[in-house]
């Protein structure tokens, strides 16, 4: 167990290494700091001026080691991120740590309830679907889950806006306030419209994995012994088929901080994800190289856990 | 054993025998069920009953501030800086031009733009010192104080504010004219008088000084400064020295830029030890003051008690009273009916960020915005023939235009062989037919109509509207499309159905772009097609503006896209795009067609330092006359803003320059809550849809259940 922890753990540090170098290559050496200085002045600035951003910024410094070992960017850019010292924006020169910290409260008040309530709406209704096989309910159901698949997110977003914010006037079409009294009102619409864009890709996952459960052997054991429809679904069929379940819901972890692009965009949430857009628009390459870094890392220590965890789940599962 | 008859264990451990006393395999024993739910369940359900009910209802504002004098508003882009010298965009001029108070400042309602007094008492007094010196003198009015702010702790124990001298202006120069702080305006304020070398002198002993270079920063000034052009012999008095003539500094101090800022703020948001940084927290003071601020979500501005207007209504300074004056405009609007009242008229601004256009005119539609733009989706629904649409008019909602001085044009590199000046006589006869032929061919009505709604004027000349040397009558000979008349001008440029002699076919040149977005393209082959006609292959290179700026750099463009928006409503701030002092490949200046010409720069030094008149206007048109002929640019168009406000606002007037007016409107909340509860009853018979919908999918669904049950 410990050899297979250590091993997992040094995958990942070498895939982290090969990725900062990645990002380095193209935010560097294909960019030209005096690009990403004009972008972030302007076009009226003169000369002088960018030269002082480059300076404060530390972009005036040689890239490569063998130009200079002491002080390259090279070296400064794997320092930085792996002790996360993000420095400044480009865009605003703010710290990026506190960008950070301050986007990821509106992502997390987001896709912690939506990735919960996703599953507590997804798994019963895969249980239904799955429990009724081969009927009108299991037919309708997968017919409604690929219709729902096929629906673009920025068409339930809009229709959402249109119906229930702008026709029904439950909640306020967009926006966002921290406070604890009035956040619930911004969060029902988003939360609503990322569960119902979600539902039918995750019931489809879901069925199928209860559904390849439900003909095992065990499950004719348990009905074979009296055991009630229910409990087979919900304690045998359930409990067996954690494992794809527990794969898709660890890898979404990690994700859950870098915050979703399209329902922070349209309803106004200052999240994560906006960090990312407005990086992207305003040519914010510091912003950018640190979020895919954090995106990378997420990811990667999601696939670890994901692997560890199987062994939680599943006492078959032997690291060797 | 059958299934029915077996006890078994709930979740709470209740032994309790089935309900149904014969079950098959397949069928949902609903007895199964616990009878009641689980501590875990009751939290959840209890947990999304007080979500729900706290959700409930579309009003995104607390109901306390239903009937205060808040004004609601929308912004796009986060702002970049709030720090008077490097914020240099309209977004951040939003906010920065409520908090921080100038020595001058534009009428409200007079167009052409016109100065009035703000901090300071009068118009500077201005004196001729000889060798093209000049000295503005400005009196500073009396007991003026900065936002409360804890900063001023630092100057004094127990302090929340100070007053303003005339030594905060000069702290505030110090800043633009140091390196470090990276200002974009250092050069117009270099004409003062060793402002330039101030910032060499600071930056050389920084340099050479480490214990100098650790000092606090207005400690650093001192010792190096002062700035011998920015007099501050008396509190009250602020005396500017140019080195040499520059009459446009005065609109300099009716910006942000030359707002005082005190030296307490600079020195205690240093962005340690969790303070924030100057950039995010301002300390001017304008007529209001950030009271929050949340750079990606919201803003909110509240009127300041410290500011001079709120302070001493009985001054009745120009700038603390609504105007009495303005056009004949104004008054059929409305505008002047709040005459000689104490500005400003509401208590609070908030801001809140919108990135979508859709949501943000809903809203606006709902009431819960006060003014909005308008959406292209939506344009056709709130515009018809020009004008707003009946539901708008039934709804009171007013339409503002205003023609923005910011203009859009095509432009040839004038570096380069084939479009450019030309080494030669008959290479510059030739190249500059090819211009003039291109210049003929492009329809600025038609590209409005496409791509704008048809909002904007069609640009005639590089100076737009509202800028001293508009000529409403002119009409550019080479801006009226003639097919025709393009044609021949090729013929004579040897180019005859746009066939490149040396290579015998269609004369190939390349169109740069930084724009790659669909629409975007849809634009650019709107000019080649056009182009096309003349028998002319243009093709479009829409690249990464990274690339673009160094296409620019490298003079490796042929014909571009570009355009300009005015700093100051004066002609000098569009026609030294010309100057060839600026030109792009010699000193890296805005000049980016590269355009030189003798004689314009000669009528442009001179043009420069002179009062607006007869004299000046004769140095304009011939000016004019020499890009009219040349054909450095294309000009396409002015931009003009539509700007939609509910009846319940009273007097929006856009300025065309990034000049937040927000003292000056005023809300009847009475009326806005009123509408907006009016307006804000649900419709409910898409629900009935919605359920009907449900209810015939589930159906079929029961009776299956019920079926497989039996």
């Amino acid at each position: 167990m410990g050899a297979y922890v250590l091993r997992r753990l040094g995958y990942g540090v070498g895939v982290m290494m090969g990725v900062l170098f990645l990002l380095f290559v193209m935010f560097f050496a294909v960019t030209d700091p005096d690009d990403i200085a004009r972008k972030a002045l302007g076009e009226k600035v003169p000369p002088a001026v960018i030269e002082q951003w480059k300076t404060n910024h530390g972009y005036d410094r040689p890239l490569w080691p063998w130009q200079d070992l002491d002080d390259n960017l090279l070296f400064d850019h794997y320092r930085r991120m792996l002790t996360f010292d993000f420095g400044l924006s480009d865009a605003d020169d703010s710290p990026i740590i506190e960008r950070i910290r301050e986007g990821m409260g509106p992502s997390l008040s987001l896709t912690v309830p939506l990735l919960v309530l996703g599953l507590l709406v997804s798994i019963p209704l895969s249980l239904l679907v799955a429990f009724f096989r081969e009927t009108y309910i299991d037919r309708m159901g997968v017919f409604l889950c690929v219709l729902a698949m096929s629906v673009s997110t920025l068409l339930y977003i809009i229709g959402a806006q249109f119906l229930i914010g702008k026709m029904l006037r439950w909640f306020p079409i967009s926006g966002f306030d921290s406070d604890l009294m009035l956040l619930p009102r911004f969060l029902a619409l988003p939360l609503l419209v990322g569960i119902v864009s979600g539902i039918g890709s995750d019931v489809r996952f879901y069925r199928t994995a209860f559904i390849e459960e439900s003909s095992r052997d065990f499950v004719r054991t348990a009905r074979a012994k009296g055991a009630s429809e229910v409990r087979i679904m919900t304690r045998h069929v359930l409990r067996n088929a954690l494992i794809p379940i527990l794969t898709q819901v660890v890898l979404a972890i990690p994700f859950l901080f870098t915050g979703s692009l399209l329902l922070e965009s349209f309803f106004g949430i200052p999240g994560l994800g906006g960090v990312m857009v407005d990086a992207i628009q305003s040519n914010d390459f510091s912003t950018l190289r640190t979020m895919v870094f954090i995106g990378s890392l997420l990811f990667v220590i999601g696939q670890i856990a994901t692997d560890l965890s199987y062994g939680l789940v599943d006492p078959r599962v032997r690291f060797k | 054993m059958r299934g029915g008859a077996r006890p078994r264990t709930v979740r709470q451990g209740v032994r309790r025998p089935a309900a149904f006393g014969v079950r098959r395999f397949g069928v949902l024993q609903l007895a199964d069920r616990p009878r009641r739910p689980g501590m875990p369940w009751v939290v959840l359900l209890a947990s999304l009953l007080v979500f729900l009910l706290a959700a409930c209802g579309n009003d995104p504002y607390p109901a306390t501030d239903a009937k205060a004098k808040v004004l609601y508003g929308s912004f796009v882009d986060a702002p970049k800086s709030l720090d008077p010298a490097t914020a240099y965009s309209a977004r951040e001029h939003a906010i920065t031009g409520a908090i921080y108070d100038t020595l001058l400042e534009y009428h409200f309602l007079k167009r052409p733009l016109e100065l009035i007094p703000g901090l300071a008492v009068a118009l500077p007094e201005v004196t001729e010192l000889g060798d093209g010196r000049s000295r503005y003198r400005f009196e500073l009015r009396p007991d003026l104080l900065f936002h409360d702010d804890p900063c001023f702790e630092l100057s004094a124990p127990g302090s929340r504010t100070r007053e303003i001298t005339s030594s905060d202006f000069a702290f505030a120069l110090a800043r633009i004219a140091d390196p470090k702080v990276g200002s974009p305006v250092i050069e117009p304020f270099s004409h003062i008088e060793d402002f330039q070398a101030f910032g060499q002198r600071l930056a050389a002993r920084r340099k050479s000084d480490a214990a100098f270079a650790a000092l606090p920063i207005h400690e650093q000034y001192r010792l190096v400064g002062p700035i011998t052009g920015v007099g501050t012999s008396s509190p009250g008095i602020l005396e500017i020295t140019l080195a040499r003539p520059y009459p446009q500094i005065k609109y300099w101090f009716a910006m942000e830029f030359s707002a005082p800022i005190p030296w307490e703020a600079i020195a205690w948001y240093d962005g340690l030890e969790g303070r924030p940084r100057f950039d995010d927290h301002p300390v001017g003071s304008g007529p209001f003051q950030l009271t929050r601020y949340d750079k990606r979500a919201i803003f909110v501005l509240e009127k300041s008690a410290n500011w001079y207007g709120v302070r001493h209504p009985e001054w009745r300074a120009p700038g603390a009273v609504y105007p009495s004056e303005g056009e004949e405009r104004d008054r059929a609007a409305g505008r002047l009916a709040h005459a000689g009242r104490p500005l400003p008229m509401i208590d609070r601004i908030e801001m809140r960020r919108e990135r979508e256009d859709i949501p943000r005119f809903n809203k606006f539609m709902q009431g819960y915005y006060d003014s909005s733009g308008i959406a292209a989706e939506n344009f056709d629904s709130v515009i018809q023939n020009g004008r707003l649409s009946p539901e708008m008019k039934a709804r009171g909602v007013a339409l503002d235009k205003e023609v923005s001085p910011t203009i859009f044009f095509l432009a040839f590199n004038m570096n380069d062989p084939v479009v450019g000046k030309g080494a030669d006589s008959a290479a510059q006869d030739r190249n500059r037919k090819l211009r003039q032929a291109m210049s003929l061919t492009i329809d600025s009505v038609e590209f409005l109509r496409i791509f704008s709604n048809g909002r904007g004027v069609p640009a005639q000349s590089p100076i737009p509207p509202n800028i001293y040397g508009y000529d409403p009558s002119y009409r550019n000979p080479y801006r009226q499309p003639d097919l025709a008349r393009a044609r021949a001008l090729l013929v004579e440029a040897g180019y005859a159905n746009g066939i490149d002699p040396a290579t015998g076919e269609s004369l190939r040149l390349t169109f740069d772009s930084y724009n790659t977005t669909t629409a975007g393209l849809i634009q650019h082959q709107f000019y080649t097609n056009t182009w096309k006609k003349l028998g002319l292959d243009v093709r479009i290179e829409a690249v990464s503006y990274n690339q673009f700026q160094d296409k620019l750099r490298n003079g490796a463009h042929q014909v571009f896209e570009f355009g300009w928006g005015a700093d100051y409503p004066d002609p000098e701030n569009f026609l030294f795009l010309f100057w060839s002092e600026m030109r792009n490949s010699t000193t890296g200046g805005p000049n980016y067609a590269n355009f030189s010409d003798a004689r314009f720069d000669d009528l442009f030094l001179a043009m420069k330092v002179m009062e607006n008149g007869p004299e000046r206007m004769d140095r304009i048109r011939e000016m004019l006359a020499i890009l009219e002929h040349e054909r450095p640019w294309i000009e396409l168009m002015v931009r003009e803003d539509y700007l939609l406000h509910h009846g319940w606002l009273a007097n929006v007037k856009p300025s065309g320059l990034s000049i937040p007016t927000y003292q000056y409107v005023d809300i009847d909340v009475e009326r806005r809550a009123a509408l907006r509860l009016e307006w804000n009853e649900p419709i409910v018979w898409p629900l009935y849809l919605v359920v009907l919908g449900f209810v015939l999918v589930v159906i079929p669904g029961i009776r299956t259940y019920l079926k497989e049950r039996q």
